[in-house]
């Protein structure tokens, strides 16, 4: 994917996603259409249900659209098989999840190395390349630990650094700071904000962190599977400011 | 291969469980091969019946009835008819009280090299066998057994008959599998007389007939059995083959069972081997979404997840066809030869246990993950994402 700084990197339109329940269809988005331009670091926000993590599924092709398209650097992602779907993800998008980021019985290393198994890059290649991505996220020193003795935070920016391993141009990231501490989570989120300003990533985040409005360059909310537009977008971001400022005054300086 | 790594690491993810899965399935396997050493024991003790020639003359009504040893002369004396040798079961016992390990008989020393000359044993030992009264002809699986060699001096009880008797084994049947005993029917003859008994051995209980043509087989087993028509003991003439598998005919039934058993348990280690497997896949749904997530296909979760199962059984399995080997190796020393037994006893691992047991490893592996790998592969992502999150 070559990427325009500014041109949309992500076209998502008219999209809906409904999933059936037994006798029941639950609408989890409804025709939402966006634009998401390259090497910007945007955020989903919106109360829990609202539907953030099924339009990132979408957009990170885990996941297909019951109707509309998302297109990303021109591929229209409902062109392609589930095979070939899970190849683009390979090559295309790093993913990072809230939770079970991490292989447990796998060193850091190798699960930064994961991803590089999919390609042909010989074993020497891959180790130095995970072990590079584990520089950037400021973990050179903790190559050979294993998942549980790392704390939350270096759990996290080890998923960052396999996202990052591959060096794919779309990062995406469902609630990457939900299990974290106020300072783990404002680290990661500049880690992330720095893959944007030094690498020229895209970077889609879910999240319903107030602190990640400071973050980010474009927030978007998200409620009841409907994306929030002119006055009602501008609510809920002032609400959610005002909450950032509260729990900020709280907060131990 | 590039994913045997992350293969072997979810092996050791659960060491206590694979540890006892991998032992279940060795256990199985060395259970099922054991078992299966009896058939096949059975199997190359009839291939190895080589003689087309040989026929067996006993009493009709069964083989614990004896017949008039003078019958034997008159067999002999039948056209195409080239040895016939009177066979007599001593019961021996060696050591143990009470118990007798290797089958020994009474035979006549000058006509038994005739009709087993496919024994190979050496001419000169036959002529000494003749020469010493007290002389003993010995398979080497006994021979080795309790390190007997030609020259050695031997004393068996007979749990037949009222007599301890002294050998010197004076030759040896050249046959690593052979545990017989042949002793000099006379020198059993006259120790009887010894004790009283005027009349002296004064019966067969088998006499093996060679025919001077596998062609005349037939014909010499009905004028044999014309023969003793209307006498005091009829007798039955059947070929070696049919004789041996009729004697251990009672073992076809006791066969059945033990291939059933062996089924079953191979059954059973698969349903462990399966609940092994949809464990590790269940406990590791998260993980195996994420993988799905960031490019494993299905093609490959799949074949790792079936390489996890298939590795474990084939490892424990292969670890099971080796204890057997050794096992049986055991078993081969405390048995030995067993009367009730016959070659089932023999515990003889041959190439097909081997080859069946690594199969029935593999298979199970495969079996026991084929299900749960599928189901795994197959699920969608957000589905596994949203149940488990
Ligand atoms: N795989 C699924 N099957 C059924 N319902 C789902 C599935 N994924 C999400 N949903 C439903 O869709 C709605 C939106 O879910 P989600 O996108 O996860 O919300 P959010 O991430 O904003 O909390 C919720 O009502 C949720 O229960
Ligand atoms: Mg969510």
């Amino acid at each position: 994917m070559d990427a325009t700084p500014g041109a949309p990197l992500i076209q998502i339109r008219d999209v809906s996603r409904r999933y059936v329940r037994g006798v029941d269809e639950v609408h989890a988005l409804e025709r939402v259409s966006l634009d998401i331009p390259a090497g910007h670091f945007v955020g989903f926000m919106g109360p829990s249900g609202s539907g953030k993590s099924t339009l990132l599924n979408l957009v990170s092709g885990i996941d297909r659209p019951s109707e509309g398209d998302v297109i990303v650097a021109g591929q229209r992602l409902n062109d392609l098989s589930e095979d070939e779907l899970a190849r683009w993800r390979a090559r295309h998008v790093g993913l990072i999840f809230q939770f079970f980021n991490l292989i447990p019985v796998l060193s850091a290393r190798d699960n930064v190395a994961l991803p590089l198994l999919l390609t042909k890059l010989d074993k020497a290649e891959r180790v130095r390349r995970a072990e590079t991505a584990l520089r950037v996220v400021g973990l050179e020193d903790r190559l050979d630990h294993y998942p549980r003795t790392l704390s939350g935070g270096e759990q996290q920016r080890v998923a960052i650094a396999r996202a990052i391993v591959t060096d794919p141009d779309l990062i995406v990231a469902d609630e990457p700071t939900g299990d974290l501490d106020a300072r783990n989570a404002e680290a990661i989120l500049d880690l992330l904000r720095q893959l944007r300003q030094h690498f020229g990533k895209t970077v889609v985040m879910v999240t319903h962190d107030p602190r990640a409005l400071r973050f980010v360059d474009d927030a978007y909310h998200l409620d009841k599977g409907v994306l929030l537009e002119g006055e009602e977008a501008a609510r809920a971001q002032e609400a959610i400011r005002v909450s950032a400022g509260a729990a900020g005054a709280r907060g131990p300086r | 291969m590039k994913y045997a790594g992350l293969v072997l690491a979810n092996l050791g993810r659960n060491k206590l469980r694979t540890a006892l899965t991998g032992g279940a399935i060795m256990l199985a396997v060395l259970l099922v091969c054991v078992l299966l050493t009896m058939p096949a024991g059975l199997d190359a003790f009839l291939n190895n019946i080589a003689s087309n020639t040989r026929i067996s003359v006993h009493n009709k009504a069964g083989l614990v009835y004896a017949m008039p040893y003078a019958f034997t002369r008159k067999v002999r004396q039948i056209d195409g008819v080239a040895a016939a040798c009177a066979f007599v079961w001593f019961g021996g016992a060696f050591e143990e009280a009470g118990r007798v390990t290797f089958p020994n008989f009474a035979v006549e020393a000058d006509q038994v090299g005739a009709v087993y000359p496919d024994y190979d044993v050496p001419a000169q030992q036959l002529a000494d066998f003749q020469r010493y009264r007290d002389g003993a002809i010995v398979g080497r699986a006994t021979m080795r057994r309790y390190g007997w060699k030609i020259g050695d001096r031997i004393t068996l009880r007979s749990t037949v008959w009222p007599v301890n008797l002294d050998f010197r084994i004076v030759g040896e049947i050249p046959n690593d599998r052979s545990p017989l005993l042949w002793m000099n029917r006379d020198y059993l003859d006259e120790a009887l007389k010894a004790q009283g008994r005027p009349a002296g051995l004064g019966i067969a209980g088998i006499v093996w007939v060679r025919a001077a043509d596998p062609e005349r087989v037939n014909a010499i087993m009905r004028t044999v059995d014309d023969l003793s028509r209307n006498s005091d003991s009829e007798t039955a003439s059947e070929t070696e083959k049919s004789f041996f598998s009729n004697f251990f005919g009672s073992l076809k039934g006791f066969i059945a069972i033990i291939l059933l058993v062996t089924g079953l348990v191979a059954l059973c280690i698969v349903f462990i081997a399966a609940n092994t497997a949809s464990m590790g896949v269940r406990e590791r749904a998260g993980e195996l979404a994420i993988l799905k997530a960031i490019g494993f296909g299905r093609r490959l979760l799949f074949a790792t997840l079936l390489a996890e199962a298939t590795v474990l059984s084939s490892v424990a399995g292969l670890a099971g066809v080796v204890s057997t080997i050794g096992i049986t190796k055991v078993l081969h020393v405390f048995a030995g030869w067993n009367a009730s037994l016959g070659p089932l006893g023999a515990f003889i691992v041959t190439s097909s246990v081997i080859v069946e047991g690594i199969f029935l490893s593999l298979f199970v592996g495969m079996l026991a993950g084929v299900v749960p790998a599928f189901g795994a592969a197959r699920k969608p992502v957000v589905a596994t994402l949203h149940e488990v999150f």
